[in-house]
């Protein structure tokens, strides 16, 4: 059982440590996506910094628990508003919007394999965000949660950094990745409102974002066709802790200064995707795993790509070189200007949250 | 070169987009949603001339010959009423629309306007669907069909409808009258109208919430369905609609006087159901292994086709379009014959009628039947 007012005196130090922050304490913040994954850690890390004006959107199918549980532990003078809404409703959205300063818009069409959804899901929704916001002319700041997936990455040599100064991916329809095709779309679409109506953003990119029990990141293997394909070798994987991830997120929409920029979020001492599936197996799950070498995964790519063309679509372009470029080729990562500009440091380090992350696994396994 | 547009930009545009590119003799001059940011997107990742948010807009300035409308279900009338009135031939998107009376009206104002019209009914063209229809006018079956039975699953669990339909209160599919049902059973309703001869058959239909639905307090979507139709003079079906029985299927079977016929459109298998008794223990030996030979020639026949490039997942879909577009160039007949279109409509209204969440709500039994 936490002392009240011990926790007030650390929210004080944390407030006092952010004097740099464009809002308040008493400032309204929306998280679009607030019962989600990602979206609960950041609304945690809002409270723990002694943020106490909040509304979450969450979809009316949403499960609560997270954020009903956060109301209960929440201190007496904080608020947390819950909207139940769509965000392709621009009455939900201004519901949600009013009066707020920052907005962090997590929502998003994840795991949709139909370009129209992911589209519809992300920009549409975007745009009908943005628009309510503009209404109340109180926005100070748009935090989008973007993805690793915008990169291109495809003229870069192997082994290079990957940071923010690389290209977006010019025809992301090409890709293959209804989701890749979405989220650069829907960067666009807030840089246009940066530009056009004044709207200032920051961008952040998390890469894998891990923490919770799910399939492993395709940018270790697939397991599509059988056993488990391993494509990533000795690539490093960019990997970020969930609360580690949450608390750039957080950072982004409240430190001065940093208005139009993006971020990309990943860990220190990232492992290689080799090591990880060492840990996974010996740890979590056994199962068989075939390696694919670089040179036969680009060949597969290629090949895939060529007869997806040739047969007009028979099998539909899910592999190919563009898609290997991004997952597959080997490449470094960076986190310098979110450590220099956000003044960001993981609080997690991997080898914790991958303990953390692997407990979960566990067929039995739980962390609390 | 067939000039076409596509009204309505969401998931199912993209499946018309894929397939017209595949189609010689055809352009894509125009798309049009009400949401310009969708109507973009589709612009943006086919070849297509120009985009729209406004349906008259687009058909005064694109002037397609062919209107292809993938809109949701509630609109599909207007939408097409609207496209044939200003001459243009219309491609509705299953299901036709929301009530078999605007289903008529659709069907005499293209006969009056002298276009065409057809619905996606797509499955009914697929590779399999076309080979048993063929085994049926080639009077396989020995005569007029006796009995029919069709089932259709639908896997509540798919994430990108399913849920998003679950989880909303206010999806489209919800206003329509008939909700989930209406837009999903219109597949295997048309593949019994097909073989149907009449105009008017018997409905008898049962509907009702599966347990799964109502362990999430889901009390409106009714997703289990069982229908029997019958005509006086005619054949009779079952229709059977699942969204919790294993395994999935969409399955036709059909029985003739003489012989039988069992489509399986997951695994694209046509089966021949031999009416003929062999003598003895040669029935519990022969027709085993001749059913094996069946099999293997479906596996040659799919790999046949796959290595041919003429096996895409949509082929059904190609086929509709390409003999729709034949039907509008020769003007011959379409390639759904209108009195399908209409029957599919009316079965379904008379499904509707029956069980809808009222009726469920004031019937503990659930049983409903259509009062003669």
């Amino acid at each position: 059982m936490s002392n009240p007012s011990i926790d007030i005196a650390k929210r004080e130090n944390a407030l006092a440590a952010g004097k740099d922050f464009i809002i308040g304490p008493d400032d309204r913040i929306l998280v679009t996506g607030a019962s989600g994954f990602i979206g609960s850690r950041v609304l945690q890390n809002l409270l723990d910094r002694g943020l106490r004006n909040i509304v979450c959107l969450v979809r009316p199918s949403s499960d609560l628990s997270e954020i009903e549980a956060m109301i209960e532990r929440r201190q007496p003078d904080a608020r947390i508003d819950v909207h139940k809404g769509n965000l392709l409703s621009r009455t939900d959205c201004e519901a949600a919007a009013r009066d707020v300063a920052v907005i962090y818009h997590l929502a998003a069409g994840t795991g949709e394999k139909s370009f129209p959804d992911a589209f519809l899901n992300s920009v549409v929704a975007t745009r009908n965000l943005i628009e309510a916001s503009l209404r109340f002319g109180s926005l100070r700041r748009f935090v989008l949660v973007s993805s690793f997936a915008v990169y291109s990455n495809r003229d870069k040599p192997n082994g290079r950094i990957l940071d923010e100064s690389c290209p977006i991916e010019e025809h992301p329809e090409l890709r293959g990745e209804a989701y890749c095709f979405a989220k650069v779309r829907q960067e666009q679409l807030v840089s246009e409102y940066g530009k056009n109506s004044g709207v200032r953003f920051v961008l952040i990119r998390p890469g894998s974002v891990y923490g919770k029990k799910g399939d492993i990141s395709g940018r270790v293997g697939i397991a599509a066709f059988g056993p488990f394909l391993h494509l990533g070798g000795f690539n490093k994987i960019p990997f970020t802790y969930v609360d580690n991830c949450a608390d750039a997120i957080v950072l982004a929409g409240l430190v001065k200064g940093i208005d139009g920029e993006a971020f990309n979020v990943v860990d220190d001492d990232l492992p290689s995707s080799r090591q990880f599936l060492r840990l996974y197996k010996k740890n979590a799950r056994k199962f068989k795993s075939i390696y694919v070498p670089h040179a036969l995964s680009y060949a597969l790519c290629y090949l895939w790509e060529k007869y997806s063309k040739w047969s007009q679509g028979q099998l539909p372009p899910v592999f190919n070189r563009r898609r290997w470029h991004t997952e597959w080729k080997k490449t470094r990562y960076s986190n310098q200007k979110l450590k220099t500009k956000l003044g960001w440091t993981p609080k997690v380090s991997t080898s914790e949250g991958m303990r953390r992350y692997i407990e979960t696994c566990k067929p039995d396994g739980r962390y609390a | 070169m067939l000039k076409v547009a596509i009204v309505g930009c969401g998931k199912i545009a993209d499946f018309h987009a894929m397939q017209l590119q595949r189609i010689e003799g055809c352009e894509i001059v125009g798309v049009c949603d009400r949401e310009p940011l969708m109507a973009k997107q589709l612009f943006e990742r086919f070849p297509v001339k120009q985009y729209f948010s406004d349906l008259a807009e687009l058909l005064e300035t694109a002037q397609p010959d062919v209107v292809h409308i993938t809109t949701p279900a509630e609109s599909h009338f207007d939408v097409a009423r609207f496209c044939l009135e200003h001459g243009c031939h219309v491609y509705v998107e299953k299901p036709f629309t929301l009530y078999a009376e605007q289903a008529e009206r659709l069907v005499g104002l293209a006969e009056r306007k002298r276009v065409k019209l057809t619905v996606g009914h797509n499955d009914q063209f697929s590779h399999v669907a076309r080979r048993m229809r063929a085994l049926v006018q080639s009077g396989y079956l020995g005569g007029a069909p006796v009995h029919i039975e069709s089932y259709y699953t639908y896997d509540l669990g798919d994430p990108s409808y399913a849920r998003a339909l679950l989880g909303d209160e206010n999806h489209w599919v919800r206003r329509l009258p008939g909700k989930l049902l209406q837009n999903v059973i219109s597949h295997g309703i048309a593949r019994i109208a097909e073989f149907m001869t009449g105009d008017s058959p018997h409905v008898i239909a049962h509907g009702f919430v599966s347990s799964l639905l109502k362990q999430i307090n889901e009390r409106e979507i009714v997703d289990e369905l069982r229908v029997i139709i019958s005509e006086e003079q005619g054949a009779t079906a079952y229709f059977t609609f699942s969204s919790q029985m294993k395994p999935p299927m969409h399955l036709l079977r059909l029985f003739g006087p003489k012989n039988g016929l069992i489509l399986d459109q997951d695994h694209e298998i046509l089966i021949r159901l031999r009416g003929q008794k062999f003598k003895s223990y040669a029935d519990m030996f022969i027709p085993p292994t001749l059913f094996a030979k069946q099999h293997l020639g479906n596996l040659f026949n799919n790999v046949r086709l796959f290595l041919g490039r003429d096996f895409h997942m949509d082929s059904g879909m190609k086929y509709l379009i390409e003999s729709f577009y034949r039907s509008i160039r020769d003007d011959s007949p379409v390639p759904i014959p209108y009195r399908e279109i209409l029957l599919t409509a009316r079965i379904m209204d008379a499904i509707f009628e029956q069980v809808s969440v009222d009726q469920l709500q004031n019937h503990s039994s659930q049983v409903i039947c259509r009062p003669n």
